[in-house]
């Protein structure tokens, strides 16, 4: 077993691969997002899915972006509809280079699933978008996971402490 | 300028990720994101099992024949029934409960699809990624795509990492226990918590990789045997067990194989 890349599925995983190829095989650094965080291609796509787990942005609230002393600039994404709730997603950075990947927001109303999606499912997305900028690798290979409100609420953190 | 570019498509519940490499792409990018973004979306149209109109769940329902199916559906059967032989029978998409499903060749075969709609005189590499289904061409600047294999039970840790040409599937029960149908017990079993199949067809690999992770090592010998086809099966406890040539960029270690 490998121990040091946390990583379950591929779509976090995906988005990190392409930052640290365009800066740096090491980390990611955020002048690059240019190129990954313009969701127009993604939004005028979306077909709804055939299953669970299709989101939509709910309650738009604006993505937030603090800056600390020393570099260190932390961003919350907006709120997003998940299936199971509603969720939104902390990144904080320091030079460049995540640092911290949290869950800023959760409420997943009372679907019998929702312990599961809150003890088990969030915590790996978070190891898997923090390990994705040491595994050097474009994408990951597992079971099907639908992470995508995850991934939309990491992506508006992420556009909006590039715009800082 | 040389670089990557990265676009995220909702489709087929789930998201899709297309990674495309080359030069100047800016001007190309979406274009060809929204050409395979409608690929995808007209596959989920024909083949969602979730959708109670698909024409798809309307033949599993018998309320239509193959005859009135678009031109994909038989195609798609076909090449289940090429999946069929070549596994040994143990992806079976005729044995499953609620009719013929051919879920387990569609979704990689669909990251094929729109693959091909990623291809472009200025792109020297693209990756789709199915939710851990993946198809590509071509490379990153010369280097190989490197995928990680995602390790069951552990969400904390990859199996390996894998040097990708064309496509790599992987199938198991670390997400949806249960989903996997042993097509000559006619109940929910799998014999690996993960398997993963790298080759050419991304359909292919995904019905490989169901069939694997259903079969086990009776499947793994099979692709042993097949050319252009490698295999992995993963046990729930780490131990692994490959074809020969399989594309490791960095095997587990030994002490886990047996």
């Amino acid at each position: 077993m490998r121990r040091a890349p946390l990583v379950l599925a591929g779509t976090v995983a995906g988005l990190f691969g392409i930052l640290s190829f365009r800066s740096s095989p090491q980390k990611i650094t955020l002048s690059t997002l240019p190129t990954t965080s313009t969701p127009a291609a993604a939004s005028t796509t979306a077909s709804g899915g055939s299953g669970s787990g299709t989101v939509g942005p709910a309650a738009p609230a604006a993505p937030a972006t603090t800056a600390a002393s020393g570099g260190v600039l932390s961003a919350t994404g907006p709120q997003v509809n998940y299936f199971y709730g509603v969720l939104s997603v902390r990144v904080t950075a320091a030079s460049g280079h995540i640092t911290k990947i949290a869950i800023a927001s959760l409420s997943d109303g009372a679907y019998a699933y929702s312990h599961y999606v809150d003890s088990v499912s969030l915590p790996m997305l978070i190891k898997q978008a923090m390990a994705a900028q040491s595994a050097k690798i474009q994408g990951v290979s597992g079971a099907s996971y639908t992470s995508a409100g995850f991934a939309q609420s990491l992506q508006g953190a992420l556009s909006s402490l590039k715009l800082s | 300028m040389s670089g990557a570019w990265h676009r995220r498509v909702e489709a087929m519940g789930t998201i899709v990720t297309l990674d495309l490499f080359g030069e100047g792409l800016d001007v190309v990018v979406d274009d060809l994101a929204t050409r395979a973004a409608a690929t995808l979306r007209q596959i989920d149209r024909v083949f969602s099992t979730y959708r109670d109109q698909s024409p798809l769940s309307r033949l599993r329902r018998g309320e239509a024949t193959l005859a009135e199916m678009p031109p994909e559906v038989p195609r798609v059967l076909d090449a289940c029934r090429e999946a069929h032989r070549l596994s040994g029978g143990w992806f079976d998409p005729w044995h499953l409960p609620g009719g013929v499903d051919p879920t387990g060749y569609v979704k990689g075969w669909a990251a094929g699809q729109a693959l091909e709609d990623l291809r472009h005189p200025q792109v020297a590499g693209a990756l789709v990624n199915a939710a851990g289904d993946l198809a590509s061409f071509g490379d990153l600047g010369g280097q190989p795509f490197r995928i990680g294999i995602a390790a069951p039970g552990d969400p904390g840790a990859l199996t390996g990492v894998v040097r990708l040409t064309g496509a790599l599937a992987t199938s198991g029960t670390a997400q949806q226990a249960g989903h996997l149908i042993d097509p000559f017990a006619g109940a929910a079993a799998a014999r690996a918590a993960s398997a993963s199949v790298a080759g050419p067809d991304p359909g292919l690999c995904d019905a490989l990789a169901t069939a694997l992770a259903v079969g086990g090592d009776v499947v793994l010998a099979r692709l042993e045997a097949l050319a252009h086809y490698e295999g992995l099966v993963v046990d729930a406890d780490g131990h692994w067990r490959a074809t020969r040539g399989f594309p490791w960029a960095e095997a587990p270690p030994a002490s886990l194989s047996r």
